[in-house]
């Protein structure tokens, strides 16, 4: 938890002890709250491995970041991070793994990219 | 009928069923390339049926030659095309592949993508993805993918037609300049079943040669892309049986036959 709402809650509890706690308290509180300085932003990256190992190297990957700005960028050929785990490394958690049964085996037909996993992060 | 001859070898027919395209750089003379920088986007028919046009491009023999090879004698020729403009940065389209995708094995499509200007990067050059065709996809499914690896932009001098297989995954890429980028795009299609009549140096239809893995595929995927292929193959070579479908992507775009067309 941040440390300033940290500190501010903890004079609120202080405040409620002595029954000194007042609206203008919890006013605070959402401010501290709302403020930018103290939101953390969510951002999501797809990784397409090559396997269903996390040490795989990856064949594709999109990041959105709905606090960038929306200016378009050159494609490239160089993954963010080499597999699933070095994005792990780096602070990604994974929302989602690709589990076995949603990529249909068949001896001759290939549909779409496998094996996704979906990681957040929040700045 | 008009002498249309095949350019496409047994190797580059190869080539075309593992990649999904082929790309003939500088091909339309540069005058004819500046006559259509002048085109306005969007839906062209009565500059696309001109005698000039025909001539220029789309009965070009490198580029009729590649769609004889492949579609065999007698393929509709495009009266209708669509001209793809964009002036203005932008983010790009999402990937996708065109309309409805194509089952089976056989190749009875070619959309074609014609630049009358040389196209850097930077202008928000095609992006396609190399053996996507073979992907049956929903296109909407794949419009969160962002890079793949081994994604090719479509980089090339002006005069250049890019040739693919209409399943493959493709957009407009990332535009960054205020650089006037033109594509137009138009489709032939197949009206005779498939058989071997490209230039030959046997009579005898090799085996088919796989042309390894692509960047992004995995292991299986790729030994499904080697069978696919073979398939493809022997369906070219009329080894397989051929039925007559309608496709589903004339709901949107029109030719008649090289038959009846006259210069």
């Amino acid at each position: 938890m941040d440390t300033k709402i940290k500190n501010h809650l903890s004079q609120c509890r202080q405040k409620l002890e002595n029954g000194q706690l007042q609206a203008v308290d919890l006013d605070q509180l959402e401010a501290l709250l709302t403020t930018s300085n103290h939101r953390r932003n969510q951002t999501i990256m797809y990784l397409y491995s090559k396997s269903t190992n996390m040490r795989s190297p990856l064949s594709g990957w999109s990041i959105y970041d709905p606090y960038r700005d929306d200016e378009p960028e050159l494609p490239s050929q160089h993954p963010p991070y080499r597999s699933v785990l070095d994005a792990v490394g780096d602070g990604w958690r994974i929302l989602q793994f690709p589990r076995p049964e949603n990529f249909p085996f068949s001896d001759i037909d290939n549909n779409y990219l496998a094996f996704e996993f979906i990681l957040e992060k929040f700045t | 009928m008009l002498d249309i001859q095949p350019t496409l070898n047994d190797k580059q027919v190869f080539d075309f069923i593992h990649n999904g395209y082929i790309i003939l750089e500088s091909v339309v003379a540069e005058d004819f390339n500046a006559e259509c920088l002048i085109l306005p986007p969007g839906h062209l028919t009565d500059f696309i049926q001109s005698k000039p046009f025909r001539q220029n491009v789309l009965l070009h023999p490198e580029v009729s030659g590649v769609a004889r090879s492949l579609l065999g004698a007698d393929f509709t020729v495009p009266t209708s095309a669509h001209n793809h403009l964009f002036e203005h940065p932008h983010r790009g389209q999402t990937l996708h592949s065109d309309g409805l995708s194509e089952l089976g094995y056989g190749i009875t499509h070619l959309q074609c993508y014609y630049y009358p200007q040389a196209v850097e990067i930077e202008d928000g050059a095609t992006m396609i993805v190399p053996g996507s065709h073979q992907r049956l996809v929903d296109r909407e499914a794949i419009a969160h993918y962002g890079n793949i690896s081994g994604q090719i932009s479509i980089t090339v001098p002006a005069g250049t037609v890019a040739m693919t297989h209409y399943g493959i995954w493709h957009k407009a890429g990332p535009k960054i300049n205020h650089t006037r980028r033109s594509m137009i795009k138009f489709s032939f299609f197949r009206t005779q079943p498939p058989k071997r009549d490209w230039v030959r140096e046997s009579d005898e239809p090799p085996t088919y040669q796989h042309s390894g893995r692509h960047h992004y595929v995995t292991e299986v995927e790729s030994y499904r892309d080697r069978r696919r292929g073979e398939h493809t193959w022997n369906w070219l070579c009329g080894l397989t049986e051929y039925q007559e479908e309608y496709h589903p992507a004339r709901m949107f775009m029109s030719g008649i036959p090289l038959s009846q067309i006259q210069l």
